[in-house]
């Protein structure tokens, strides 16, 4: 893990699970596995916080445990997965893809479980039901075979998944007492249920939460009820896969991508190629399985009723388009047309960059940066007869984008003897490196767009607290009936120039918020794109 | 009396006799004698005599000494030519056929020492003295502006020395090629826009929407915004600008022979595009454009806590 990457995973854990969580967190992510005792005695916290944050973070599945490495009568080692840290600033927009793809109760369901880590589908579905109750008018409630259903909609889909069972994990290694790290973390898709609904019995509605009852219900909001009913699923906790989520925000891209580039009826037709794949092709694949065009007709939405030319004439469009988003690979049944993942996330990578350097440093030297990437390797004289830049101007781009590491100098000598009056000297960008390196600095940046908002509220804290006292004044004297003069007076405590200062920190903080979010989808877009190159060299 | 016999070399010939023998040699094979040729033609001619008699005729400025894979060869020298040197000596004259020799690219000041081996105050002088009788002029090149080559008076300087069409007194016009991008631009577009509201069959729309670099290159030259002639050639590198600003891409297609633009069977063809993405989400933050972005740590100088370009971007 890179500095940049631990430091804003503590951050993201001291803003969710408290600076205890945050210490023991990046002091397993920056020392690699240890066990209990190191921990204890390099963190300098007590043993039971310590206990208490490993808990926290194997309930969130940030960290794992094994048997130590030196064989098996060492204790088990603990490690912390950054990754999956780094998930928790996509909470937001996972939430928001389930609320389009199923509605409310689907992204309750989702938030229940990102806030809780694992849970089991009965306790999920009475939390969501008493919820969603909550929000409905008077007499009306959920049922829980509403919410029972969209829980099995998302299991189909594969959005949920099964934890993948601790107590198995051990018995195998009993069986090979001698072999050491090889026992690899087993994935959760290695377990052949991993995608089963389990059959419980739980039949009744969701309760409405009185105010009376608000004392115990915020003792047992971070804790689980203690239920006494058993409803047959007992052991079987369910988590988000979040690599499925990922999937279908990788195929939006593609889809927004098409649609930009060339129009909506193609964009549709890649969004039916798509569909049709989903569950067909795995998820490191370069390609998508060959769909015949026949087939894609009979699948497209009933509401584009275009005929069957038309579609052939958009489909040789879309395989002609430089961009290659999809390819042909054969001819029977009409064309066997497939979708180019890897090259589309490359386009996508690629574009990133260069609008990256565009908005930093401006039309021409993004002219500079597009005329490296398709020509490879220019000299300084090309660069300059190529792009139509004068001399000197393109030499300061140049040489600016060079600072910057965007751009890297190949040296071509012609003597063995490196002189500069006798080499080449080659301009030429590598899209890889330079992906990564900007997939760094959208950490940083993260990092710093956090430490920003906590700052803005630390600075505000005062003016915070009072005005959180202000209102729990208001309530109060409002549920006990008070006169219109008396809350006129309590509001007014706030004077106009705090109001102002309250209202513009919200709209800062909210700024900040909504930055984060578009800085991570540029992460998606990087991650992805690394990760696909990763699995093809491989 | 005993005769004196005055031995009288019957093949002894005047000089000047030589010389008009070689001469009209000369102008009988226009292509050039070699040395051979004139042993042939008279063979009582002694090779001292035969020397001196060249070296004559090429001190007077009447032959001229070429080098051919067999052997030396003399040419009659233009008698125009011959009067331009009149006056002037060898060294000039060396001098002078070096840049002839250079054609219509120049030659350095530099190269000329090589090629002549003169030592360079001789060189500038005798530069100096041809500059004055118009015999040579000198030309800035582009490529290093300090760096002057010269080049026979009436002869056009070559493209790659002015830099052809985007230069004119060795300054990159760059206002002239960024109109002449934003118009190539504006007809693709406005094409591009044409052809989609058109509303037929995506295959057409799609081909309606190209253009050939022949029609930009009609376009352009009726607009009649550029001063000089454009060829085909500099249209495509200002659509090759367009397309590494990547709001232009380019198919080729085979053509057939003779059909309007085409070169070697091919056309080349241009379309407006559509960026692929919206700007990247890293750009809308100022973290994604800030200069010192590398300096920026917690608790230093300078760094999220206290950043002013953060301020600025909330409050706006």
């Amino acid at each position: 893990m890179t500095a940049q990457e631990v430091r804003l995973c503590g951050l993201l854990l001291r803003e969710h699970f408290g600076e205890v969580v945050e210490k023991v967190g990046t002091h397993l992510l920056r020392s690699g596995a240890q066990n209990l005792r190191t921990i204890i005695h390099e963190t300098g916290l007590p043993l039971d916080l310590v206990k208490k944050s490993l808990c926290v973070l194997v309930q969130h599945g940030a960290c794992n445990f094994r048997s130590g490495r030196k064989g098996p009568g060492c204790p088990t080692e603990y490690q912390a997965s950054g990754d999956r840290i780094l998930r928790i600033l996509r909470y937001p927009r996972y939430i928001y893809t389930a609320k389009t793809l199923y509605g409310d109760t689907g992204e309750l369901i989702i938030e229940e479980l990102l806030q809780r880590g694992h849970m089991t589908m009965s306790s999920t579905v009475k939390t969501v039901a008493d919820r969603l109750t909550q929000n409905m008018e008077e007499g009306r409630s959920m049922d829980y075979s509403e919410v029972t259903s969209a829980f099995s909609k998302l299991v189909e889909t594969q959005f949920l998944q099964r934890c993948p069972p601790m107590g198995g994990a051990r018995n195998t290694k009993d069986t090979t007492p001698g072999t050491p790290a090889s026992t690899a973390l087993l994935t959760p898709e290695s377990f052949p249920d991993c995608y089963k609904v389990p059959h419980i019995t739980l039949i009744g509605r969701g309760k409405r939460r009185h105010s009376s009852d608000d004392g115990e219900d915020q003792k047992s909001a971070k804790k689980a009820k203690m239920d006494p009913e058993t409803h047959g699923d007992e052991g079987i906790y369910w988590q988000v896969n979040f690599e499925r989520f990922h999937l279908h925000f990788r195929d939006q891209a593609v889809i927004s991508a098409v649609a930009n580039k060339l129009d909506q009826t193609c964009s549709e037709i890649v969004r039916t190629m798509l569909r049709m794949s989903e569950v067909t092709t795995s998820p490191s694949a370069t390609c998508t399985k060959p769909l015949s065009a026949n087939e894609i007709f009979r699948s497209l939405p009933a509401s584009y009723n275009i005929l069957r030319p038309i579609l052939d004439q958009y489909l040789t469009l879309l395989v002609d388009d430089p961009m290659e988003f999809v390819g042909k690979a054969g001819e029977s049944g009409g064309g066997m047309f497939v979708v180019n993942l890897h090259r589309a996330l490359a386009n996508l990578a690629r574009a990133t960059l260069e609008s990256a350097v565009q908005e930093r440093f401006g039309s021409r030297s993004a002219r500079i940066f597009r005329l490296l990437l398709r020509k490879r390797h220019l000299e300084q004289k090309q660069v300059e007869d190529f792009a139509m830049i004068p001399a000197k101007e393109a030499k300061d781009m140049l040489y600016t984008l060079l600072s910057q590491n965007l751009v890297q100098l190949q040296e071509i000598p012609k003597t063995p003897d490196y002189a500069p009056s006798r080499t080449f000297y080659l301009y030429t960008v590598n899209q890889l490196p330079t992906a990564r390196m900007l997939l760094q600095n959208c950490y940083k940046t993260v990092a710093n767009l956090i430490e920003r908002r906590l700052f803005e509220t630390k600075e505000s804290k005062r003016l915070l607290e009072k005005s959180q006292r202000i209102e729990a004044i208001l309530a109060s004297l409002q549920v006990s009936g008070a006169e219109p003069e008396q809350l006129t007076e309590v509001e007014e405590m706030i004077t106009a120039p705090e109001k102002q200062q309250l209202e513009s920190l919200r709209l800062h903080i909210n700024k900040l918020d909504s930055a984060e979010n578009q800085v991570d989808e540029t992460m998606f877009l990087l991650e992805a794109y690394v990760s696909s190159t990763a699995t093809s060299t491989a | 009396m005993s005769e004196v016999k005055v031995k009288k070399e019957k093949n002894v010939s005047d000089p000047v006799e030589v010389e008009n023998r070689i001469r009209e040699l000369c102008q009988q094979f226009p292509h050039g004698i070699t040395d051979q040729v004139i042993q042939n033609d008279m063979p009582h001619l002694e090779p001292q005599q035969r020397a001196a008699a060249i070296n004559k005729l090429l001190s007077l400025g009447q032959l001229d000494l070429l080098r051919n894979s067999s052997g030396l060869l003399y040419r009659m020298k233009d008698a125009q030519s011959a009067s331009k040197m009149k006056g002037s000596d060898n060294q000039e004259k060396l001098v002078y056929q070096i840049i002839e020799d250079a054609g219509n690219k120049g030659i350095w000041s530099r190269d000329i020492r090589f090629k002549s081996n003169l030592p360079l105050t001789e060189i500038n002088k005798i530069l100096k003295n041809l500059e004055s009788k118009k015999l040579i002029k000198a030309v800035k090149s582009v490529a290093a502006s300090k760096k002057k080559v010269y080049m026979l008076y009436n002869l056009q300087p070559d493209r790659s020395v002015t830099g052809g069409a985007w230069y004119s007194d060795q300054d990159f016009e760059s206002e002239f090629v960024e109109v002449l991008n934003q118009q190539c631009f504006k007809f693709l577009q406005t094409k591009a826009d044409m052809s989609r509201d058109s509303k037929q069959s995506p295959m057409v729309q799609r081909n309606s929407s190209f253009a050939t670099s022949h029609e930009v290159w009609k376009y352009i030259c009726e607009l009649g915004i550029s001063k000089v002639d454009l060829s085909m050639d500099d249209i495509e590198t200002i659509l090759n600008t367009l397309i590494y600003d990547g709001k232009v891409e380019m198919t080729v297609i085979a053509a057939k022979e003779g059909t309007v633009g085409s070169v070697d069977g091919q056309m080349k063809l241009y379309r407006g595009v559509n960026p692929v993405i919206q700007p990247t989400g890293l750009v809308k933050t100022p973290c994604g454009l800030c200069p010192v972005f590398d300096d920026c740590h917690e608790g230093g100088e300078i760094s999220p806590s206290n950043c002013i370009y953060m301020t600025e971007w909330l409050d706006f």
